[in-house]
């Protein structure tokens, strides 16, 4: 793969973290390329959020490396704010501004990281809340949302920054059934325009759709990780071949 | 919204914490009619006890009614300023208290330790007498800076359970936005540990506006103090001290009613 001139934007050499005794993750070396589009599946506790929230360091990891878009996050001369401006991140609780209406939630971050004017910024709100469809509801404040809604509102948060990777949490798994729809559909148009995404999922559906590798942990390894199709068609470990029956 | 004590509960839908620093009158709530009612005979009483005591004999008590308003005037200022200056102070101590910076951390808690350690009233006169030494300040100023430091803790710990009553989603969600910690506190966190924080500042204001009768010790005219000086010129001490306390009930009274609308408001707007 390093023959092509594909640019990475995530490397992970190593890393390991640990809470208390619990290894959370266990030497996991990864890479994500520009434009690519990682699914990463595996039971509850296998380190998968760790391992997401690792790469915008809301975890410290304890050992290895950590370069996104060819900054090395632990390094202390890295200004960590910096690399968050270049990552969204989609969280499973969605974790919308609940004191600011839904053009305020986009705007916050536009107006005092990216210093843009209020007007730009609003200019550009309105444009990705038309985007992910929630456009009527602009000056609403989100208490008044559903789930569904207030987790657009989020996903069109993390793109006011125009970021170069977008990092997803289990976005659906707070959902109820009949909202799962209306978020994945932003999420596959997102895909189909190019955004760079890792995402932690058990929506197999959408993995098959718009996953280019699926890789799948248990015990805070990396268990297998293989092209979409080679994944569902071929699994080789044991483990996830239960995994997979049991979730499919 | 994972803890909600049981006063939130009461009142129907707050799905806020709220946060309770028990001090202060007991705040009646529209639910609880038997201590409504204990507010209006007690703050309506009040008045009607010295209407009447004015009318039916002039003398001493006109005389007093007349003698005091100074000093009801001097009780607020303290009140107030010491409450504006303690909520700097709290602010400070709170972030102190929240910070992962060990250093400032500690002198945050230790401030709030030692400050609540001590009583009130040796404060008040360590604070007078220590800053008497060191500067030369109007009387009445040494009076609001101890009292804005010894309530600065209290206030501090407020601030504290208020910003920790915010989940951590809020905060992870503004950092990951590429927002520095100062900016999350202050457009994310803040605005929002706003609406749990305020029920009990408004509690530690009705607390404040008691315990500043104490600064009469420091040679600050407020109402206690007029009421002293009015008795020792003339013996009346029984009567003076009847309108005292009276002015005192009345005030609180109607301050912790205050502070329960608006808290009601709040959780109405919320």
């Amino acid at each position: 793969m390093s023959t092509n001139e594909r640019h990475k934007m995530v490397e992970l050499r190593d890393v390991v973290k640990y809470f208390g005794q619990l290894k959370a993750l266990d030497k996991i070396s990864l890479d994500v390329y520009d434009g690519e589009k990682v699914v990463i599946i595996g039971p509850s506790g296998s380190g998968k959020s760790t391992l997401l929230r690792s790469i915008n360091k809301l975890e410290e990891i304890n050992a290895g490396r950590i370069i996104v878009d060819g900054m090395d996050i632990n390094d202390s001369e890295t200004d960590i704010n910096k690399v968050r401006e270049e990552v969204g991140m989609v969280f499973q609780s969605f974790n919308v501004f609940p004191h600011k209406t839904v053009i305020g939630n986009l705007s916050l971050a536009q107006v005092v990281v990216r210093k843009r004017s209020k007007a730009e910024a609003k200019e550009i709100s309105v444009e990705l809340l038309k985007k992910v469809g929630i456009l009527e509801k602009a000056n609403e404040y989100p208490t008044k949302l559903s789930g569904g809604q207030q987790q657009r509102v989020a996903i069109a948060r993390a793109l006011a920054m125009q970021p170069k990777i977008m990092l997803f949490d289990e976005p659906t798994s707070a959902l109820d059934p009949e909202m799962i729809g209306e978020v994945l559909d932003v999420m596959v148009t997102l895909a189909k325009e190019g955004m760079t995404m890792v995402v932690v999922s058990h929506e197999m559906g959408f993995a098959r759709e718009v996953a280019d590798r699926i890789i799948f942990m248990d015990e805070g390894r990396i268990l297998e990780e293989a092209s979409t199709e080679d994944f569902f068609a071929n699994p080789t470990h044991e483990r996830t071949k239960q995994f997979l029956s049991q979730i499919l | 919204m994972a803890e909600i004590t049981d006063r939130a509960k009461d009142s129907e839908d707050s799905k806020q914490t709220t946060i309770d620093i028990g001090d202060g009158a007991a705040i009646p709530t529209k639910k609880d009619v038997g201590l409504f009612t204990a507010w209006r005979i007690a703050f309506f009483g009040a008045i009607a006890i010295i209407v009447y005591l004015t009318l039916t004999k002039p003398d001493p008590y006109r005389e007093i009614v007349a003698f005091v308003p100074d000093g009801i005037l001097v009780t607020f200022q303290v009140t107030v300023e010491s409450i504006l200056l303690a909520l700097v102070i709290g602010l400070f101590t709170g972030l102190g208290r929240v910070s992962s910076n060990r250093i400032i951390n500690g002198i945050a808690s230790l401030y709030v330790e030692v400050i609540r350690g001590i009583p009130l009233l040796v404060q008040l006169f360590y604070i007078y007498y220590a800053l008497g030494r060191l500067v030369h300040v109007p009387d009445i100023t040494s009076a609001v800076i101890a009292m804005s430091i010894c309530y600065g803790a209290y206030m501090g710990e407020i601030f504290r359970a208020g910003i920790q009553s915010i989940s951590k989603g809020q905060m992870e969600a503004a950092r990951s936005l590429g927002m520095t910690s100062s900016q999350t506190m202050y457009h994310v966190i803040l605005p929002q540990a706003v609406k749990t924080i305020l029920p009990p500042i408004g509690n530690e204001f009705v607390a404040l506006l008691k315990d500043s009768s104490l600064v009469s010790i420091l040679a600050v005219s407020d109402l206690l103090r007029r009421g002293r000086e009015y008795a020792a010129w003339t013996f009346s001490y029984f009567e003076t001290y009847t309108i005292i306390a009276l002015i005192y009930l009345i005030i609180t009274l109607f301050f912790s009613k205050l502070v329960s609308v608006m808290e009601e408001k709040i959780s109405v707007n919320k």
